[in-house]
């Protein structure tokens, strides 16, 4: 008996190791293919997010091999493990990467560091033309101080997303007119905003909520808030680039978003992530939500939105969205540089950027917004291209990553009630000032 | 000259005690230099040597010192109520004579899934407009709740996620304890006319110490060490209710790329947790024996 006793013991803690192990083992595989060095080469790894604008790129780049029988191997990861993926690359001697792609966010801390090759040379020397770019996302993740590091990938400037039928519908419209004495329309301004969202949830009670929002730290709460934020006429730094993220502007901001989490949004939304929030609204349970322009295509799409054909999509009421973007580099210690720029250099020209709007893919490029075949294909490009040239971005700074979780620790915390409203800003700005 | 019996033992154990020595030895000296320095991910290599500084700044950190108690809270409050569960479940394990194949099977299934997709799994499970618990309780008339997303039910929402994935653990482990049990005392007991509850107390708790012991301090060193569950369902979220001692280091080493400041928490929760281990080591001396 004894000895089936420890057999057993043996067992589990086998098995518990392994079950251990398994979760932090994931692919390995951009480090087999970094062998083949030197000029041309014949093999170029990405790492990129899992994201549907890289599926499009994945669908084009047969293409390229064709063209040219160089080889693109695309590594498509989970957001959360991009960044440590791509820091102890971009700190090596070589990095395993021929290309990568870098969050807005990342923008500051990458070129502070100095881990992205400037593209000027390359630019000037075939000509490439980027002022087809639109301004506000070329200044994000294109140039940083007058240096070209990035070529503008896909944009995800936040915008309002909203139920077409539900704001249309005149029982509704009526009964807010009876109580408020205004039209029930698409909101202009934050606070009617909040309380339309408070009266629908309020008239529909659990079938249909105001609006859905994402409230778990650090991303998704920081950059919902965000949008809020600038709308308010709110912004992080002054002028002489002190804090004033404590100031009337984000209390106000920050005041209405607690106001529209706690009486218009679903139950748990401050627990919501990005995915839980989309599914909300994709299963017709919310008549708008805060969000990336490029999700009305998901959600015109009948197979995976309840919602599709019923859905469009404003600027954020107020205005000023936060604007969002990934850019295209080049890490500084790259094998094969030539390389990696004529794989840039095409997948970024105009007829591949069509090419891949046209699947669904989210422009940066003015030409390929404006293009015919593509608005007609997205009607809904021409207030997309709006809701970019209105909207801004995080501060360029290196500790871009450190402000989202402060950020978000703190709203969570605003909103969960385990501070004040203006203790959760203060307390922001004084870790925001201990930057260096 | 070495014998050869000392030549054989130099050979089988040398290979070990070198993959030891590169696998475990070396991390561990490593991240202890370089806690005593400023080191950054930012930077290559160690950074400036900085004495004592990180092991003060753990100490004046607010958060860490918050995230050191609600992983105490958390640690308590698991281990115990996974205890009190496994040890009955084991014993009434341990008692059945049919089916004891089945039911080993469907209770070791949490224990194999790995912690991410235990989160994964129970987020959409608790989703609180869509998910099926909510939907459930709404059949029973119940009200449904936010669970992870309400700043009181968020931490015991985790506690009730890890109880059902480590519960596993502790039945197997402790049943495999009971089976090993010898027979002659639970005889001798019931010759002099022990009740049940006497023979458990008497018999079966004292035989069963060193195995209850090295189960409890399995488990306490694993739930301090909780990171995966709490990265997956809250995030430290809603506010820093959840925020464990884990999470926190890990995000002063990868979001604030501080690698000298999070070694130097992770000594000082190695130190804890070395502590305790000693503890428990204490308290399983002496043989067990009934009494």
């Amino acid at each position: 008996m004894r000895k089936h006793g420890l057999v057993l013991m043996a067992i589990i803690l086998t098995l518990s190791l392994l079950s251990a192990c398994s979760s932090g083992n994931k692919s390995n595989s951009s480090e087999s293919s970094a062998a083949s060095g030197g000029k041309g080469k014949k093999e170029l790894n990405i790492l990129m997010e899992s994201v549907p604008d890289t599926e499009f790129v994945k669908q084009v780049v047969d293409k390229y091999t064709a063209e040219t029988g160089v080889k693109i191997n695309i590594e498509a990861v989970n957001y959360a493990s991009m960044h440590e993926k791509l820091v102890p690359q971009l700190l090596n001697a070589t990095s395993s990467y021929d290309l990568i792609v870098v969050d807005n966010y990342w923008v500051g801390e990458f070129t502070d560091a100095g881990w992205m090759e400037p593209l000027d040379s390359f630019i000037e020397r075939d000509r490439f033309d980027t002022s087809v770019y639109l301004k506000s996302l070329f200044n994000m993740v294109g140039q940083v101080d007058g240096t070209t590091y990035m070529l503008p990938f896909y944009n995800y400037a936040m915008s309002l997303i909203y139920r077409t039928d539900v704001f249309m519908d005149p029982e509704l419209k009526s009964k807010y007119q009876a109580e408020f004495g205004r039209e029930l329309t698409i909101p202009e301004t934050l606070e009617e905003y909040v309380n339309i969202s408070k009266f629908i949830t309020k008239e529909k009670g659990s079938t249909m909520y105001g609006s859905v929002m994402m409230g778990l730290r650090p991303d998704p709460i920081s950059v919902e808030w965000l949008n809020y934020l600038y709308s308010s006429g709110g912004e992080f730094f002054k002028e002489d680039g002190s804090p004033r993220i404590n100031d009337a502007n984000a209390l106000k901001a920050l005041e209405l978003y607690i106001d529209n989490m706690k009486n218009a949004a679903p139950k748990g939304a401050a627990g919501f992530g990005f995915d839980e929030a989309f599914n909300v609204f994709a299963q017709g349970n919310a008549a708008s939500f805060v969000t990336y322009n490029w999700m009305l295509n998901k959600l015109q799409d009948k197979e995976e939105s309840k919602v599709a054909g019923l859905v469009n999509v404003a600027e954020v009421p107020g205005g000023a969205s936060l604007n969002g973007g990934w850019g295209w580099a080049i890490p500084k210690n790259a094998e094969d540089k030539e390389a990696s720029w004529q794989f840039l250099k095409w997948v970024e020209s105009f007829e591949i950027a069509k090419e891949r709007a046209s699947l669904g893919g989210s422009p940066t490029r003015k030409d390929v917004l404006t293009d015919s075949d593509v608005l007609g294909q997205f009607p809904h490009y021409v207030n997309v291209q709006k809701i970019i040239e209105k909207s801004k971005m995080i501060p360029i700074i290196p500790q871009a990553p450190q402000l989202i979780e402060i950020l978000g620790r703190e709203l969570s915390e605003a909103v969960s009630g385990g501070k004040s409203p203006q203790d959760a800003l203060d307390t922001i700005a004084k870790e925001v000032k201990e930057f260096e | 000259m070495l014998s050869v019996k000392r030549k054989q033992f130099l050979i089988f154990i040398v290979p070990s005690l070198l993959v030891l020595a590169v696998t475990v030895l070396y991390p561990l000296v490593y991240s202890f230099i370089m806690s005593f320095t400023s080191s950054s991910l930012k930077v290559r290599g160690f950074g400036d040597f900085v004495g004592l500084d990180n092991y003060i700044k753990a100490f004046k950190d607010a958060y860490f010192i918050k995230s050191g108690w609600t992983t105490g809270l958390f640690t308590v409050i698991v281990v115990t109520l996974e205890f009190v569960f496994g040890l009955s479940v084991a014993l009434m394990l341990n008692r059945i004579k049919r089916g004891k194949k089945l039911f080993f099977t469907i209770i070791i299934v949490p224990m194999l899934i790995t912690p991410v997709a235990v989160g994964l799994i129970w987020r959409l499970l608790l989703h609180p407009d869509l998910g099926i618990v909510n939907y459930l309780l709404g059949v029973v008339g119940l009200e449904g709740q936010a669970w992870l997303g309400d700043a009181k039910l968020a931490m015991m929402t985790v506690v009730l996620i890890d109880i059902w994935h480590q519960v596993p653990f502790m039945i197997l482990l402790l049943l495999a304890g009971l089976v090993s049990l010898p027979g002659e005392p639970y005889e001798a007991a019931t010759i002099d006319g022990a009740s049940r509850l006497q023979t458990f107390w008497n018999v079966t708790l004292p035989l069963m110490k060193e195995t209850i012991i090295v189960a409890v301090l399995f488990r306490v060193i694993t739930a301090i060490k909780t990171y995966d569950l709490i990265y997956v369902l809250t995030k430290g979220g809603p506010g820093t209710t959840t925020e464990v001692i884990s999470y926190h280091i890990y995000k002063q080493a990868y979001t604030f790329l501080n690698t000298g400041y999070s070694s130097a928490m992770s000594y000082l929760l190695l130190l804890v947790i070395m502590l305790l281990s000693v503890v428990f080591v204490r308290l399983g001396r002496g043989k067990a024996q009934a009494r």
